[in-house]
């Protein structure tokens, strides 16, 4: 069995200093990290891996200048890495990526499971998921806590949150499941993987391969996106301290909640 | 000038020695452990008089001269920091306000329980928006007919759980004013102990007034008089502090010193190391100069003067003098200065407390440097 | 010249920060009030290969050199002096005088399972009369056979309640005394004759365990001389030069953690009606921390490079040592004045830190015999030989 998980990477909020009068993020320590939902998919699939021995191969989200995310990756315990170099489109959105990822997985000769973090820490996209499970075609489970391969390697089950509580979600492998944030305990590094694989000395420095985007595909794909700026998100206005019973509260969020909408 | 002790002088200090010798170096080590306040201690110090140290004989005090009170707390400093510290507050933060301040029924009423132990005093002054910041207090007091209406939180409030009586500060309409709390005053709650690094013998406590109603009778001085009267207060404290800095550095240097004639290192006592030379010399400087700073600071106090510059000087010096004297004869012990075991861990942590209570020593810079330049006729802002 | 962290070594520094910040951070003030020794995190440090950063992998190390085992110090001593030391103690000059003068045989027993956490180990060279001055060591050790009799004690070994291994220095021939008449042993504390005799009371540093420990007719097998009979002093004093290197090191993060609490209370607290951040004698207090840290870390990693490409060290060491206590010691002490009364109470970190930092002035040679290693080398390179 093959597990394949897709890892991006953020600017580690610790290192960076919001300041909206300026307009600008100051990087104060240009330091990166991998976003945390995708840290829980290569939880998830390095705990697929220890209980029934598959191998794990980690793929990027976007097209990163390094391959810096690959290198955690394999130090934290995945078999095989890929690398994909070469320069995208301006706006290489979660369609454009999707469909890179596609070919990348059907050049490795196909995988029975996809993991991948459910959103990104920064831009707050959650499609690649969804649609690289369209193009190749397969059911998808969005969101999941938990992820279990069944003996037979046939089905996967996941724990998914429904109605304020949760559902035990199942689809036939193979199949692609999004991880959310938050959702495992995260094992560390193994040492002597961390200096190797970054030293590049030993299996776990041969196990990255770099691969050019553009060999895997005949036709370039087209993002759905379009980078036209940015900007701030509008500033969060103070909120209102309802105070009385709880009837009473809930009135009077419902009637300040009507103000707002203005109806 | 006249730099000697008088022979009464000499006298109490000797007695002040017998004391501490006996009744409180023994105990020392077990109480800081345990964290419990010196209570024994303070039973025996007022069979002696010493809980009214300053206070006339006519309320039950022993009369002392401010300079043999300097004497005493320096005395019991050089075996418990936090023994001189608890006194110290009684005395300087609570007696000697109501001597000075004090209708004749409240000194009547007051004193001699405070001299005799009956009460101990606590001073509840600090905020916990309100450190050196005491401009303005949040605690309220509301004048109702005679009664008054205390209501807001005190914190690091010295002597707390042990207090039979709080002298509380909160702003009421014509200022800051002054309250005689006792313990039982309905709405008053001792609450929260802190933890401290050091003086882990005193308890600073959290005070909650709730409703706390006293008579309007209890006023000390005046409406408006609060500010005047704390201040006063904390100067007469900050002499007491430093005299207890006085103290801690002192028995410092003489337990290192001790233990540097004893250790030998590369075939010789570390005395004979130059290195061990210059700490010793260098605390014996300090503390030379801090003990006469002091004792002026008592004679200034004795001669009636104002002593407000004075205080933060010698409060100020005596908390570097204290901390450095007791950093460096750590040092001297070496291992040993770092084990519980041995006093100089203990004074090192206690000595630490000076540069922040009763003031952090960035504060008294402050006020030192106002007094100089007002003389230049320039007004400075904290 | 290249200041710049190599990328394995910041990828080190990402994956330890996140191990302190998970598993060690959030036991610090437990193990200070509990007098407690962590033995699990131990064991977690050793599972993630942690406890042999520094050592070669083919002794079941990391390998990622003193740089990497500095910022292992550093990192640990951010959140946790105790724990800091329990480390410290263990790799720094325990396991290192093994690694630095054992035999291929010695290092496969002994240094493996010490590099991957299996067991922890100690080193015996304190005696209540003789700290730093080697040559008054009393521990006598003599050759009976194919063994070697211990007979003596030892005092403030850090990790020694609980240690498996302890190197010992013992007078093996008294006539020659430190230069020529000291030898190392490897000791494991299973051995009949080997007693644990007490544990100190100290102001700080009370996650560890600083104990007598004492040697009544303990056999020793001859293989377990660690380098040469009589060439103990040198050995000792090899690890040690590492361990003042590190301490350096830990020193740093000391410091950090001292900074960084001062610059967020400087920022919230505030006083006549303006943040403590305005006021000249906090700024001044935060930027000598900052100055001084910064000095420190620069020299702390220069040496650490030094020892990596086997460039000689010692003076420097004992600087790393020497200026980073005080550097600590002084960033706790501004942090805790800028605390002001929180800054006193056990509710908060910074008490704990003021306690923990003064032990650096006094571990593994005080600063005062870090003076004297400084200068007797400025002085040798002068043709003067100065005696202690």
């Amino acid at each position: 069995m093959r597990a394949i998980v897709v890892l991006g990477r953020v600017l580690d909020p610790a290192g960076i200093v919001v300041n909206r009068r300026a307009g600008r993020i100051f990087v104060n320590r240009e330091e990166y990290i991998l976003p945390p939902a995708d840290r829980c998919a290569l939880e998830a699939a390095m705990r697929i891996k220890d209980a029934t021995g598959c191998e794990v191969i980690a793929l990027p989200r976007a097209l990163f200048p390094d391959d810096d995310v690959l290198r955690q990756a394999l130090a934290i315990g995945a078999d095989r890495a890929i690398y994909l170099s070469g320069r995208g489109p301006d706006c290489a959105d979660d369609a454009f990526m999707a469909s890179v990822l596609a070919a990348a997985i059907r050049q490795l000769g196909g995988a029975d499971l996809v993991l991948t973090g459910a959103t990104t820490l920064d831009t707050g996209w959650t499609q690649l998921g969804p649609r690289l499970a369209e193009i190749l075609d397969w059911p998808q489970i969005l969101d999941a806590w938990q992820v279990e391969v069944q003996d037979s390697m046939t089905v996967v089950q996941a724990v998914v949150p429904a109605d304020g509580g949760y559902a035990l979600a199942e689809a036939d492998l193979p199949a692609l499941v999004t991880i959310a944030a938050g959702a495992l305990k995260l094992r560390y590094p193994n040492g002597v993987r961390l200096i190797n694989v970054y030293r590049g000395i030993g299996a776990v420095a041969e196990a990255l391969e770099r691969w050019e985007w553009q060999t895997l595909l005949e036709e370039r794909p087209t993002p759905v996106l379009e980078r036209r700026g940015q900007e701030f998100p509008p500033e969060r206005e103070r909120g209102v301290r309802v105070s009385g019973s709880a009837a009473e509260m809930a009135r009077a969020v419902a009637g300040a909640l009507r103000q707002r909408l203005g109806r | 000038m006249d730099f000697a002790l008088s022979e009464e002088q000499e006298m109490f200090r000797s007695m002040f020695r017998d004391f501490s010798t006996k009744e409180i170096a023994p105990y020392v080590e077990e109480l800081d452990h345990a964290e419990k306040p010196p209570l024994d201690a303070l039973r025996k110090a007022a069979r002696q008089g010493f809980l009214g140290a300053t206070v006339p004989e006519e309320y039950g005090g022993a009369g002392l001269d401010p300079l043999s009170y300097a004497l005493l707390i320096e005395t019991l400093a050089g075996d418990c920091m936090s023994t001189a510290i608890t006194l110290a507050t009684h005395v300087s933060l609570v007696a000697m306000p109501i001597l000075a301040h004090g209708t004749d029924a409240q000194k009547e009423d007051w004193l001699p329980r405070l001299c005799s132990g009956e009460a101990i005093g606590a001073f509840a002054l600090t905020e916990p928006d309100a450190g050196s910041d005491t401009s303005r207090l949040h605690t309220r007091a509301i004048v109702e007919g005679d009664e008054v209406l205390l209501e807001g939180v005190k914190t690091w409030v010295a002597n707390g759980e042990i207090a039979g009586l709080f002298l509380v500060f909160a702003r009421g309409e014509a200022g800051h004013e002054a309250f005689l709390v006792p313990r039982d005053a309905p709405g008053l709650t001792v609450g929260y102990r802190e933890p401290t690094l050091g003086l882990r013998c005193v308890t600073f406590n959290t005070l909650y007034l709730e409703g706390c109603r006293i008579p309007l009778s209890n006023r000390l001085g005046g409406p408006g008089d609060g500010g005047r009267i704390a201040q006063e207060a904390q100067d007469l404290m900050a002499i007491a502090l430093a005299a207890a800095g006085l103290g801690v550095a002192e028995s410092a240097l003489q337990v290192a010193a001790k233990y540097a004639t004893e250790r030998v290192q590369f075939g010789v006592p570390i005395a004979q190391k130059q290195a061990i030379q210059n700490y010793v010399a260098g605390a014996m400087i300090e503390t030379e100069a801090l003990r006469y700073l002091v004792y002026h600071a008592a004679w200034l106090v004795e001669q009636g003067k104002d002593i407000s510059f004075d205080a933060s000087i010698v409060k100020a010096f005596g908390a570097r003098v204290a901390r450095s004297v007791t950093n460096r004869m750590l040092q001297v012990m070496g291992g040993y200065g770092y084990m519980e075991d041995y006093p100089l861990a203990r004074k090192y942590r206690d000595a630490r407390a000076l540069h922040i209570i009763g003031g952090p020593t960035e504060w008294h810079d402050f006020r030192i440097a106002r007094h100089i330049f007002a003389g230049l006729d320039l007004a400075i802002a904290p | 010249m290249d200041f710049t962290f190599s990328p394995e070594h910041r990828a080190l520094r990402r994956m330890i920060r996140e191990f302190v910040e998970n598993e060690i951070a959030p036991l610090a003030a437990e193990l200070d009030r509990t007098h407690r020794v962590p033995f699990e995190t131990m064991r977690k440090l050793g599972e993630v290969g942690l406890l042999g950063v520094c050592f070669p992998q083919e002794y079941g190390g990391m390998g990622a050199g003193e740089i990497g085992y500095c910022i292992l110090m550093e990192e640990l001593n951010r959140v946790c002096t105790s724990t800091g030391t329990n480390v410290g103690a263990h790799i720094g000059i325990g396991a290192m005088a093994i690694y630095l003068d054992g035999n291929e045989e010695q290092k496969r027993k002994y240094l493996t399972p010490l590099a991957r956490g299996e067991k922890i180990a100690a080193f015996g060279l304190t005696e209540s009369g003789a700290g730093s001055d080697a040559a008054a060591i009393r521990t006598r050790a003599v050759r009976e056979g194919d063994s070697w009799i211990l007979d003596g004690g030892k005092v403030f070994i850090t990790n020694g309640g609980y240690a498996d291994i302890v190197t010992v220095m013992a007078v093996t021939d008294p006539a020659l005394g430190a230069r020529g008449g000291v030898t190392a042993f490897i000791v494991e504390t299973q051995w009949p004759g080997f007693k644990v005799a007490r544990e100190e009371d100290k102001m700080g540093i009370r996650g560890t365990s600083t104990a007598e420990i004492v040697f009544e007719e303990l056999r020793v097998p001859h293989e377990n001389v660690l380098g040469k009979v009589g060439e103990g002093f040198i050995t000792f004093m090899k690890a040690l030069d590492m361990g003042r290197l590190t301490l350096g090191a830990a020193c740093i993060g000391g410091a950090e953690m001292a900074l960084e609490s001062a610059v967020r209370w400087a920022k919230t607290r505030k006083q006549f009606g303006v943040a403590l951040a305005h006021k000249q004698a906090v700024q001044w207090m935060i930027a000598n921390m900052a100055t001084e840290i910064e000095a420190l870390r620069s020299l702390v990693y220069r040496v650490a490079w030094m020892v990596d490409t086997g460039q000689p060290f010692t003076q420097l060491a004992a600087m790393c040592k020497l200026y980073g206590s005080e550097v600590a010691s002084r960033a706790i002490d501004m942090a805790l004045q800028i605390h002001g009364g929180l800054g006193f109470t056990r509710d908060f970190p910074i008490e704990r830190g003021f306690r923990d930092a003064r032990i650096g002035e006094i571990y593994e040679g005080t600063s005062e015999v870090q003076r004297i290693v400084i200068a007797s080398n400025i002085f040798r390179e002068h043709g003067v030989r100065i005696r202690p």
